[in-house]
């Protein structure tokens, strides 16, 4: 069983509305990304160099855990599909779990960088590490709260297998936040 | 229980993913650099968020033009970073 996050309609999953919102957050990463390459061509050793100060370890730790996040609300949509709000909830909150989880380690990089006394104005790629990085911190915690408001209402039985666009509707927010981190982590921890 | 059901779809798609990050991972620790290295990177970045966008969103089930405008973007995002390397190759 690997239920859909949506019906055979062709419609996209979840309230349309969120994919407004979705579309709009890539569109702004997808510019902050482009600004970072474009930045790194003209100051290629300076973003090499400062690259090698980076937690890779950390980077792809962090990956693994949003991408196993991912994976646990795809279980959750399909434990509701199922009329399972029990099962739903559960996964729901190992998702919230892993997202707690990125943030520690995130914490722990940022604290690590702080107390090196990296900050936005060391240099370009600092600037960029920085901001980049916070402002996807920023979505993972708006993602939990979201996940967290869906999780609420699962338990309290307010989604079915007939009536869950509330849990698609989380489910494709926390999705983009993952989606964005599988390219921001090759871009910044990676390429040289 | 058929042999199709010993994994779910979604569980084959998590340890993919799983699977691709490490390899990612290590191309990065190898020291690993060069046009062809950013370029199996890139791919491997494209192919890791289609998987999300088809298998994780469910967009492999919707309507082509939004699968088709979210592999634009991908596309677009993972091309212009290799288009930027290239210039810093240049430079």
């Amino acid at each position: 069983m690997d239920t859909p996050l949506h019906d055979d309609t062709g419609a996209l999953p979840g309230d349309f509305a969120i994919w407004i919102f979705i579309f709009a957050e890539l569109l702004v990463f997808g510019v902050f990304f482009l600004a970072y390459a474009f930045a790194r061509a003209n100051n290629v050793e300076l973003f090499n160099e400062s690259q090698l100060q980076l937690d890779r370890i950390s980077g792809a730790a962090n990956t693994l855990v949003l991408i196993t996040s991912s994976y646990f609300v795809v279980r959750a949509v399909a434990a509701i599909r199922d009329d399972d709000s029990r099962r739903c909830v559960h996964w729901l909150a190992a998702a919230i779990g892993m997202g707690s989880v990125f943030l520690v380690i995130k914490m722990f990089e940022f604290a690590d960088k702080f107390s090196a006394g990296i900050s936005l104005s060391t240099n370009t790629f600092f600037m960029f590490y920085l901001s980049l990085t916070f402002f996807h911190f920023m979505h993972v915690i708006l993602g939990m709260v979201i996940l967290a408001a869906v999780l609420l209402k699962a338990r309290s039985g307010g989604y079915s297998a007939a009536s869950h666009i509330g849990v698609e509707t989380g489910a494709s927010y926390w999705h983009m936040v993952d989606l964005v981190w599988l390219i921001l982590f090759p871009l910044v921890y990676v390429i040289h | 229980m058929s042999t199709s059901r010993l994994i779910r779809p979604c569980t084959a798609v998590w340890l993919l993913l799983v699977i691709l990050t490490g390899v990612t991972y290590l191309v990065g620790q190898a020291g690993l650099s060069g046009m062809a290295i950013v370029a199996f990177v890139l791919i491997t970045t494209l192919f890791k968020s289609q998987m999300v966008v088809d298998h994780f969103m469910g967009l492999k089930r919707a309507r082509p033009f939004w699968r088709g405008l979210l592999f634009g973007y991908l596309l677009i995002v993972c091309g212009m970073i290799g288009v930027a390397y290239y210039v810093g190759l240049t430079h």
